[in-house]
Parts: C-alpha cells; structure tokens; sequence
C-alpha cells in the first residue's frame, strides 16, 4: 500500500468517488489510518451537503412564468419542430428531477392539450389505432408481406401510389426498420371530411405502430406535439397540405424516436412515387408472424 | 429547468440574476439546438452553455463577482425571505461561496451540487479533467478556510496543505 501523503486532490477526488476501485480502496485505508486528514475529508463532506442543503430547495420552487414561455415559444418550431419539441420537455424534466406539481404545470400551461380529445383527427389516429392493431386476419387492407421480395415491392409502390393519390398529398412508405420496425402494409381510411391513411408497422415482438396521415385543412400548421390518452400515445405534427401522427403503446421515447425518423423522412427530399421501402436493397427475409 | 436554476442560483445568488442566467442559457440552448449531439447528456450541454452565459455576464457585468458589505446586506435580505436552513450557516456558506473565485466555484459547485463526473465537469468547462480535480481540491481548501473564518483577503484563499 501508498503509505506517501496523497495530494489534497487525491483525497478531493476520493470524495467525489472518481478514481479506480484500487485508488479509491488505497486512499480509504490511508484515510482510516490518518484520523487528522479524515477529519479534514469529513469536513468537505460536510461543506459539501450543506450547499445541498443550502441549493436543493431551488428545484422545488415553482417555475417562472417567464422561463416556462421561453422555452414554450422554443417548442413552437420552426424548422424541426420534433427536435425542439424534444428539448423544450429535455429541458423540464433533465436530471429526472420533476415533481409531480411541475409534471402539471408542463400539462396545464405548456400543453394544455395533451389528452386526445374526442371529435379531433389525432383522435380519429388513435381510434384507428386500437381498432386494427390487434386484428390477426387483416390488419391492413394492402399487404407489402405476402409473396417473396419482388412481390412485395411491387406491393409497396402500389399501396404508395394509391395513398398519394385518394390522399392528394405525397405518401411516403416511411422506413423505420433502424428503430426495429417493419412496414407491414397500409389502409384507407374515412377522416372527418375525406379520406385518410394508416400504415402499420411491427417489431420483432409483434408491437406494432401505426402512422395516421391526412391532408389538413389549408393553412393549418401544428408544430410537434405529443399526447396521450391511457396506454396509447401519439406525437404529431401538421404543415401545409401535410399532417401525421404516430401512435403506439409505447414509452414516450421509443415513441418519440419513431416520430423523429418519420419526420426527418418526410422532410427530406425524395424522388416522387419512390417509396421509402422500396429503396434501399431487399432485406433477409424478414420474420413475420402475419396471416 | 430546475437544475439549471439550482445551478445558476449557486453561481450569483440573487434569484432574479439567476433566472436571467437561466434565461439566457434556454434562449442560446433553443438557438443552438442543432448543434446538440443526441448521444450528449442533455443537462451537460445545457450546464455549458449556462457556463459560457456566466462568463459573458462576468464581462458585462461585476456583480456576479464583487462581494461588498451592501451586497452582503441586501443578500441577507433575500435568504431572511428564504425559509429553510438556519440562517449563520447559509450566510456563511453563500459569503464564502461568494468568495471563491469563479475558476473555483463552477467546478466546485458542477461536482457537489450536480454531482457531475469529473469527466463531465471538464466538458461543461472546457478544461482538462486533472485541472477540474485540481480545482476542486483548491475550492474545498478555500471554502472551508473561509468557513473557519482564516481567510480575510478573498485573494489569498488559496491555502495549501503543507506535508
């Protein structure tokens, strides 16, 4: 064992718990041996809970009003409003410190929209969504997993095609097989005033998400946003003559991860009629347990 | 939010120069936003640009740093309206926390108060990890000096052990 003095830094840096195990275990026993120095330790320690003491009061005070808008107003995006949206609850609840009092504040003041209300198109997504994620025979209506490869790409570029079109806004078979998710196929769907579109998608474990799309009234622009309502919930978003909600049971994040990646695809610029699917090469035959 | 407010109210003390503080660094954070690195721990790349907000202030402006006798007593005014701890302990500690310098005090404060690494200390920083640990060392020192009422000049806190 070190029996040579260590450096205050040493011992600063012990208390921290930085260090090895072996350089930690080797000042622990300097220290037992070394009552003075210990003591002195013990004293840092002490310093150091009462600027807890002092400090910690500080997270449970309330919010400012001016601070919960500035980062309301930062959710409000502009360009990528998933990402904003993202930081701007990061930033509420970093350090997973919220009580449940902030939790209300960030539903009551900073979304105060945050159950899907009925009447609503995210409710119609999520009403679609309960209704055929549990259907074994026909989950969708167009299947791009029946066949071998060709014939499910020619699937995929029909079922694009045929969405774009009742749609009048482009549909893009969006790929989330980077967060463990495989297209399943796809349906038309009656919206409030016309028609709408679900894809569904499936992970290894039979979880499946769907994306709701439909054309939004003109002019309508809804900057990212998240809701719940019980076990499902949905971010979505709407831009001129292009709306999209993604919903699951998921945890938010896993949620939020596939919101994102549809996202970026739908802003990214693509070759039109060109499904996202269909474009990269055909995959290893993927394992599905559809009927 | 609420670390960066504990964080920024360690730093300058004032609770309403604290949220300006805190303000700012949400207003850089949301402009920077795309410059985040998704892998980043989120609170670390918030405590930096709350670092970098802190240092700008301490060019603009040197109430963040000079601890005068008025200070002092409107200070003792706003920790009176703050219920809590007893009273000699927080001005004590809040004076001599003052009296670090603010090489000192960030680190010192990113790893008591945050509990951050010494590695994630260095990135908020932007210093090596042995100057964040040598630092630490140096704030403790001081702080306790200054507790033990041995350090009348604020400059010459700077008390090294001698072995």
């Amino acid at each position: 064992m070190n029996s040579t003095h260590p450096h205050d830094d040493e011992l600063s840096a012990w208390l921290d718990g930085q260090g090895s195990a072996e350089q930690r275990a080797q000042l622990h026993a300097w220290l037992l041996e070394h009552p003075e120095q210990a003591a002195q330790v013990r004293l840092w320690a002490a310093d150091r809970d009462a600027l807890r003491a002092r400090f910690d009061p500080v997270l449970h005070e309330p919010l400012p009003e001016a601070l919960l808008a500035t980062v309301r107003e930062g959710g409000r995006a502009r360009t990528w409003p998933w990402a904003q949206a993202a930081m701007a609850a990061g930033l509420l609840v970093a350090g997973g410190l919220l009580g449940a009092g902030l939790t209300w504040q960030w539903q009551g003041q900073v979304n105060a929209v945050q159950a899907i209300a009925p009447g609503t198109w995210t409710h119609r997504a999520a009403v679609a969504h309960a209704v055929y994620t549990p259907e074994v025979k026909h989950p969708v209506e167009v299947s791009v997993v029946e066949g071998n490869a060709a014939e499910q790409r020619a699937q995929e570029q029909h079922l694009a095609r045929w969405l774009t079109k009742r749609l009048d806004m482009p549909v893009r078979l969006f790929d989330l097989r980077a967060q463990g998710f495989e297209l399943v196929g796809g349906r038309l769907l009656p919206d409030a005033a016309g028609p709408s579109a679900q894809l569904m998608y499936q992970d290894g474990s039979g979880q499946r998400v769907t994306v709701y799309l439909r054309k939004p009234e003109a002019g309508t622009r809804t900057a990212f946003r998240f809701q719940r309502d019980g076990e499902v919930g949905l971010f979505y978003w709407a831009e001129d003559g292009y709306g999209c909600a993604l919903v699951g049971n998921l945890p938010r994040e896993r949620l939020l991860a596939l919101a994102e990646a549809v996202y970026r695809q739908v802003e990214s610029a693509i070759v039109p009629g060109a499904p996202a699917a269909s474009v990269p090469a055909p995959q290893p035959a993927p394992i599905k347990p559809m009927s | 939010m609420p670390r960066l407010r504990r964080y920024a109210r360690s730093l300058v003390f004032d609770t309403a120069v604290a949220d300006d503080l805190v303000q700012t660094a949400l207003e850089r954070a949301l402009q920077r936003w795309r410059q985040f690195e998704p892998q980043r721990e989120l609170l670390v790349w918030l405590l930096a640009i709350a670092h970098h907000a802190f240092l700008d202030g301490l060019r603009r402006d040197a109430r963040f740093t000079v601890v005068d006798p008025q200070e002092a007593s409107d200070r003792q005014d706003a920790l009176a309206a703050d219920p809590g701890v007893d009273m000699p302990l927080r001005l004590d500690l809040v004076a001599a926390l003052g009296r670090l310098s603010p090489e000192q005090r960030e680190p010192l404060l990113l790893v008591t108060l945050e509990q951050l690494s010494y590695a994630e200390c260095a990135e908020v920083l932007g210093i090596p990890i042995g100057t964040v640990m040598s630092r630490v060392s140096r704030a403790r020192v001081a702080l306790r000096a200054a507790l033990d009422g041995r350090a009348r000049n604020p400059q010459a806190t700077v008390l090294r052990r001698v072995v």
